[in-house]
C-alpha cells in the first residue's frame, strides 16, 4: 500500500513541475502568495529564531523587550560550545555521529541480505515473515523499553554505546526492510535472471546487480536509519549515565535541565544538531521524499 | 520417509525440498534472513513477551534479585487510579487532536502547492523541515520561543495586549496541552503534505476544467472531485499519524513535563518511580491499543500488498 503511494509521490512530481493549475484574477494571485507567505512563515519561525538566537550575545537575549530582529551578532554561542566552556558538546556530537553511522551500516548490511531474501527466494515462512515486519515496523519504542532495559541491565550493558547500537534497530530495522522491500520488488527480475544464466551466484547477483542498481534507496534507507539513531531520545536517556557516553539529545537536554539562562548556547548546539539531517534532506531531496513516504517512522 | 522430510511434507515444504535448485534456493533464503529474524526477535518479540510476564510482577531495584510475581495487581492498581484514567483521557485528546489539525493543515497546503508558481521547487523543501529536524532541536527552540520571560512570542501578544500572564503557556497543563497539539501538528503536517500533494497531483486536470464548464465553483470542486479523489489518502494519513501520536514520548516529554500522556505514565513509573511492573503494565496495555490499529490498517489497506 505505502509502496503504492511512493510510486504515485514519483509520478506526480513529474505532474506538478509542470504546473497545471493556475489563476488568473489578480485578485485570487495575491489571496495565493499571501498563503503561501503565511505557510512558510509558520514553517519557518522556529528555525529562523534558533538561528538568530545562536548568533545574538548573551546581554541581548535575556532583556526585557526581546526581538525577532538582534540588533548585533557574534560567534561566542559557538565558541563557548566547542571549546567546552559549559557543557563537552564536542563529546555528544561524536558519540551520536558513532553510534548513528554504526547503526545505520548495520541495520543496513542485515536489511539488504533480508530484504533480498524475502523478495526474491521462495521458502515456507517467506510470507509470514514479511508480514511480521510490517506489523512491527508500526510498533514503537514504549512497548520495548521496560524489557529491554532489563536485559541491558542483565548483560551489563548500561551506559555503553553498544547498548544503543543494539536497541536502536527496533526502529531501524523494520524501516531498513521495508524500504528495500519495497523497492527490490520493481527492480525487473529478468535482470538477476540474466546475470544467473551469464553464470553467476545469486550471492554474486546481490552484489553486482542488485546492489548497485539500488543504489538510491540505499542512501535514502542509510539517511533515514542514520536520522533515527540521531534523533533517539528515550534509550538513551534510560540507558546512559556518564558525561562522556551521552548522545546529542541526552546532552542537550541536561543542559537545559541544569543550567540557568544558556538559551544561546542550547540554540547553537539545537543548530548543529539540525545542521547534518538537513544538510541531508536538502542535498539528496528526490531520495529523501521517496523515502518519507515510504517510511515515516517516528525518530 | 526420514522424520525430516515427512515433518516437511506436514508443514508443506515438501515442494521445496524435492528440486535440488529450489533447496538450495529456500536454503539461502533462510540464511539471508537469518540476521533480520534473530535480530527482530531479539530486540522486539522476545521483549514484548518478556514486557508481559514483567506487567504481573513487582520488578526489585536491585538486578540480582528476580521479578517477584504478583498476578493482576499492577492492573488493579492502573484501573483504579484517577492518574491513569486522567492520563488515558489526555493521550486521547492529544492523538486525536494533532492527527486531525496536521491532516488538515497538510491538506490545506498541499492544495496550495498544487499549481505552479515561482519558487515552489524551494518552497516545498522547507515545508518539509519541521518533519526532519531532530526533535531535541525544534522543541527546545519552541520551548524558547513560549519563554514567558526571554521569549519572542508571549512578548509580541503582549504588546498586541492579548497575553498578560507571567505563567508561561507551558507550564500550566491546561495550556500546554493545546501547545503540545500545535506543536505536534506542527511538526508532522509536512507527512500529511507529502502524501496529499501526491495524490492531488494524481487527479486529471480534465475533471477540474469539466466541471468548470458545468459551472462548479471552488467549493463543489473540492467537494466532488477532490475529496472523494483523495479518500483513500485521508484514511491512511488519519491511521498511520494515529497509530503513532498514540504512543509518541518524545515529542511531548521534551516540550513540557505538564502533559501526562501514556507513553509518558509508563516512563515515569518504570525510570522515575522504579516501578517497572507497572510501567510494563502501562506498556502493555498501549501496545494492544497499538496492534489494534495496526490489524486495522493492514485490513483496510494492506491484504493486497502485505
Amino acid at each position: 500500500m505505502i509502496a503504492q503511494v511512493t510510486r504515485e509521490v514519483r509520478s506526480s512530481f513529474a505532474v506538478l513541475r509542470e504546473g497545471v493549475r493556475a489563476e488568473t484574477s489578480t485578485l485570487k494571485r495575491l489571496g495565493f502568495y499571501a498563503s503561501v507567505l503565511l505557510t512558510m512563515v509558520v514553517t519557518l519561525l522556529p528555525f529562523y529564531v534558533m538561528f538568530v538566537t545562536s548568533l545574538t550575545p548573551n546581554g541581548e537575549i535575556y532583556t526585557n523587550n526581546p526581538s525577532f530582529v538582534p540588533s548585533s551578532l557574534t560567534l561566542e554561542q559557538y565558541v563557548a560550545i566547542l571549546t567546552g566552556g559549559t557543557f563537552p558538546f564536542v563529546t555528544y556530537f561524536v558519540n551520536s555521529a558513532i553510534v548513528a553511522t554504526a547503526t545505520a551500516t548495520f541495520s543496513m548490511l542485515v536489511g539488504v541480505i533480508g530484504a533480498y531474501s524475502f523478495t526474491r527466494l521462495e521458502y515456507p515462512g517467506n510470507d509470514m515473515i514479511r508480514r511480521g515486519v510490517i506489523v512491527v515496523y508500526m510498533l514503537s519504542a514504549i512497548t520495548v523499553i521496560v524489557p529491554l532495559f532489563q536485559l541491558i541491565a542483565k548483560f551489563g550493558l548500561v551506559d555503553t554505546r553498544l547498548s544503543l547500537l543494539i536497541t536502536y534497530l527496533v526502529s531501524t530495522l523494520p524501516l531498513t526492510l521495508y524500504m528495500l522491500w519495497n523497492y527490490f520488488q520493481s527492480i525487473p527480475v529478468e535482470i538477476e535472471e540474466a546475470a544467473l544464466l551469464d553464470g553467476y551466484s545469486r550471492v554474486e547477483t546481490i552484489f553486482r546487480v542488485v546492489i548497485p542498481l539500488s543504489l538510491p534507496v540505499l542512501v535514502a534507507a542509510f539517511l533515514f536509519a542514520f536520522k533515527i539513531a540521531w534523533n533517539e531520545y528515550i534509550f538513551a536517556s534510560v540507558f546512559l549515565k556518564t558525561q562522556a557516553n551521552l548522545t546529542l539529545p541526552i546532552g542537550i537536554e541536561q543542559i537545559n535541565s541544569q543550567f540557568e539562562n544558556v538559551w544561546g548556547q542550547v540554540m547553537a548546539a539545537s543548530f548543529l544538531t539540525t545542521l547534518p539531517i538537513v544538510v541531508m534532506f536538502l542535498y539528496l531531496e528526490k531520495y529523501m521524499v521517496e523515502g518519507l513516504t515510504a517510511g515515516a517512522v517516528e525518530g | 520417509m526420514s522424520v525430516g522430510t515427512r515433518l516437511a511434507s506436514a508443514v508443506g515444504a515438501d515442494r521445496y525440498l524435492e528440486n535440488p535448485v529450489e533447496r538450495r534456493e529456500a536454503l539461502l533464503g533462510y540464511l539471508l534472513i537469518l540476521p533480520a529474524v534473530l535480530l527482530i526477535a531479539a530486540v522486539i518479540l522476545y521483549p514484548i513477551a518478556y514486557n508481559i510476564y514483567l506487567s504481573f510482577t513487582t520488578v526489585p531495584l536491585n538486578p540480582a534479585v528476580p521479578p517477584e510475581w504478583v498476578g493482576f495487581e499492577n492492573y488493579q492498581q492502573l484501573l483504579g487510579s484517577p492518574r491513569f484514567w486522567g492520563a488515558f483521557q489526555t493521550t486521547l485528546v492529544f492523538t486525536v487532536g494533532s492527527t486531525i489539525l496536521s491532516t488538515i493543515v497538510g491538506l490545506g497546503v498541499a492544495m496550495l502547492f498544487d499549481r505552479s508558481f515561482r519558487g515552489r521547487r524551494l518552497a516545498r523543501g522547507l515545508v518539509l523541515l519541521p518533519h526532519v529536524t531532530p526533535i531535541i532541536a525544534v522543541a527546545f527552540v519552541w520551548q524558547f520561543m513560549l519563554s514567558p520571560l526571554w521569549g519572542t512570542i508571549p512578548n509580541l501578544l503582549a504588546d498586541w495586549g492579548i497575553y498578560t500572564s507571567q505563567v508561561g503557556l507551558l507550564e500550566r497543563s491546561s495550556t500546554a496541552l493545546p501547545v503540545v497539539v500545535v506543536f505536534s501538528a506542527w511538526r508532522n503536517f509536512p507527512f500529511a503534505f507529502l502524501l496529499f500533494v501526491a495524490r492531488l497531483g494524481a487527479i486529471p486536470n480534465s475533471m477540474y476544467e469539466a466541471a468548470k464548464i458545468d459551472g462548479a465553483g471552488a467549493v463543489a470542486q473540492f467537494k466532488d472531485i477532490t475529496l472523494p479523489e483523495l479518500k483513500g489518502t485521508i484514511a491512511i494519513v488519519v491511521l498511520l499519524r494515529f497509530i503513532w501520536e498514540f504512543n509518541t514520548f518524545a515529542q511531548v516529554w521534551l516540550l513540557t513535563r505538564q502533559v501526562l500522556t501514556l507513553p509518558i505514565f509508563a516512563y515515569q513509573s518504570a525510570f522515575a518511580n522504579f516501578e517497572q511492573g507497572l510501567g510494563a503494565a502501562i506498556s502493555l496495555l498501549l501496545f494492544i491499543i497499538q496492534i489494534m490499529f495496526v490489524i486495522g490498517f493492514v485490513k483496510l489497506f494492506g491484504e493486497e500488498k502485505v
